[in-house]
């Protein structure tokens, strides 16, 4: 049977003024199913990005091939749903407008179910309330919950998330991992979620990709759905088992992220 | 008032905006007390330097009795009318520079070029080419704004975040769906601020255009005005255009704040 997303010896390098240049992946294969969160987890600029957004047909490999339910993976559209750590929602759109958004170029939904799949997606973020609300005059949590229901609201197959939370701060991070970890159980949704941050990594993932630094390469692959239980709570973070957990990965990305550093730097 | 006065000379101290109208409207007290001072003490004689009264004075007369109105009406038509039409060239020419970069490649060198070139050079062309009519007027703001803008409104349109184009690609939609439902709204504040900007130019170039060559509007009257050397009508005319350029100016400002409530 074909995989529900299949990344295919994938490389890719981005050239710089016309000759090649940086070697950004190499030689990236993986198999998810369906229903499947998967994190790949890096440290900063290693590409792992990258990838996700060629799985989301944003970016192109330069060799290889990325098969989605058994099409290959040509260019962005409907199926493959983004949400950006940044400028993830639209500041002249109140807060339905945003979620409304995800559904606007469908031809097949008349305006009432539109609306009605709107409302029932901001409600499970839990921002019915705030729906009038313009998105700059909502906490930075809040908009990302709006960009993520924006994007449960448009049906997409594949859910991909760019460091969502990256900007978030400690506690609000928490409680929106905790949310999003439950949405995607509830919709058996597919997800792709980019993060550098372990514990982030952990809590939300069936499986983890640990990334090496630039270019990456599939360091490990960590089955956490056989170490920890499907539906997890804030309880779960102070386990012992989460902790040992945590600090093996840890151990796994620390010289990971010191070399990444090191390739940040362009020159004096 | 809690900060009040102190903030207004801390570096970088906290704006309020009563505050700021207020000292405003003080600066242009200043201003005409110094001016009315200056002339009540003749420094200067009347001809050179009439008293603020003096021009108010001539200005209403120049209203009721000159038909001066008139000549304010055909400026600010010519002002609009020019602007109008670069403003509906510019923001589709920009927007689709910015989205195609055939669109940008053959015309940026092109328009680097016009745009360096001063206005009041290309008077005689226009000249030669329409007359002395209403077309070479509005020819002439036109050059001196179209090639400005359509570069102010392609930058706009390049500096929508990327994420925001990616979520419209992403959600189903169309390049002309972007355009229409993401790029121009993503772009209209800081475009209608261009706007407000390229329409002052407008009025630099009226000036040129009519002093040079016409027989209607407030350069004209200006520059008649100079010829008898009737000081008080020269300056009653800046004034005219001084006072539109402030109205138009907090009017659009006002509309700003309006239309992007959701920024603040």
């Amino acid at each position: 049977m074909a995989h529900f997303l299949e990344i295919d010896h994938v490389t890719k390098t981005f050239a710089v003024n016309g000759a090649a240049g940086i070697h950004v992946i190499d030689d990236v294969s993986m198999q998810v199913a369906e229903g499947e969160v998967v994190v790949f987890l890096g440290p900063s600029g290693c590409g792992k990005s990258t990838l996700m957004r060629m799985v989301g047909g944003l970016e192109t490999p330069t060799s290889g091939r990325i098969m989605l339910e058994g099409r290959e993976v040509k260019g962005p559209d409907r199926q493959k749903g983004m949400v950006f750590q940044s400028y993830s929602s639209f500041p002249w759109l109140k807060v339905i407008d945003n979620v409304r958004f995800g559904l606007k170029f469908r031809s097949d939904l008349s305006a009432k179910e539109k609306d009605r799949i709107a409302r029932h997606y901001l409600q499970m973020v839990g921002l019915s309330e705030f729906e009038d609300y313009w998105v700059n005059r909502i906490s930075g949590g809040m908009r990302q919950r709006v960009a993520i229901a924006r994007t449960f609201a448009a049906g997409p197959d594949i859910l991909l998330m760019d460091e969502p939370f990256g900007a978030l701060d400690a506690q609000n991070r928490e409680f929106l991992q905790l949310q999003l970890r439950g949405l995607c159980l509830k919709e058996r949704k597919t997800v792709i979620f980019v993060t550098h941050d372990v514990e982030e990594a952990a809590f939300l993932a069936d499986r983890i990709f640990v990334f090496s630094a630039r270019p990456a390469k599939i360091l490990e692959e960590i089955a956490i759905c056989d170490l920890l239980p499907q539906s997890r709570d804030l309880q779960l973070r102070e386990s012992d088992t989460f902790f040992r957990l945590r600090n093996r990965i840890l151990g796994l990305t620390r010289t990971q992220a010191l070399r990444s550093e090191q390739l940040e730097v362009k020159g004096p | 008032m809690e900060g009040g006065w102190r903030s207004l000379i801390t570096f970088r101290g906290a704006e309020r905006r009563g505050t700021m109208m207020m000292l405003g409207i003080l600066s242009f007290i200043i201003v005409l007390v110094l001016w009315w001072g200056a002339a009540a003490l003749k420094l200067l004689p009347p001809q050179y330097l009439p008293s603020p009264g003096a021009v108010v004075v001539r200005f209403y007369d120049l209203l009721v009795k000159y038909g001066f109105i008139g000549d304010i009406g055909i400026s600010i038509f010519r002002v609009w009318t020019a602007f109008l039409i670069s403003a509906a060239m510019a923001i589709p020419f920009g927007i689709m520079m910015s989205s195609f970069p055939i669109v940008n490649g053959m015309s940026q060198s092109l328009i680097d070029f016009i745009r360096y070139l001063p206005v009041p050079a290309l008077v005689p062309l226009t000249i030669i080419w329409l007359g002395i009519g209403e077309a070479s007027k509005i020819a002439l703001l036109w050059l001196g704004t179209f090639f400005q803008l359509v570069l102010l409104v392609a930058d706009d349109a390049r500096r929508v975040p990327r994420e925001y184009i990616e979520i419209g690609l992403t959600t189903g939609a169309k390049p002309r769906h972007i355009l229409g439902s993401i790029v121009l709204p993503a772009m209209l504040p800081s475009m209608v601020d261009n706007l407000r900007i390229t329409l002052g130019w407008c009025w630099t170039y009226l000036i040129i255009a009519e002093i040079v060559a016409a027989d209607s509007g407030i350069g004209y009257v200006i520059m008649s005005a100079r010829r008898y050397v009737k000081t008080d009508e020269v300056m009653a005319g800046i004034l005219a255009i001084g006072i539109i350029g402030l109205a138009t100016d907090q009017a659009i400002r006002w509309l700003h704040r309006r239309w992007f409530i959701y920024l603040t």
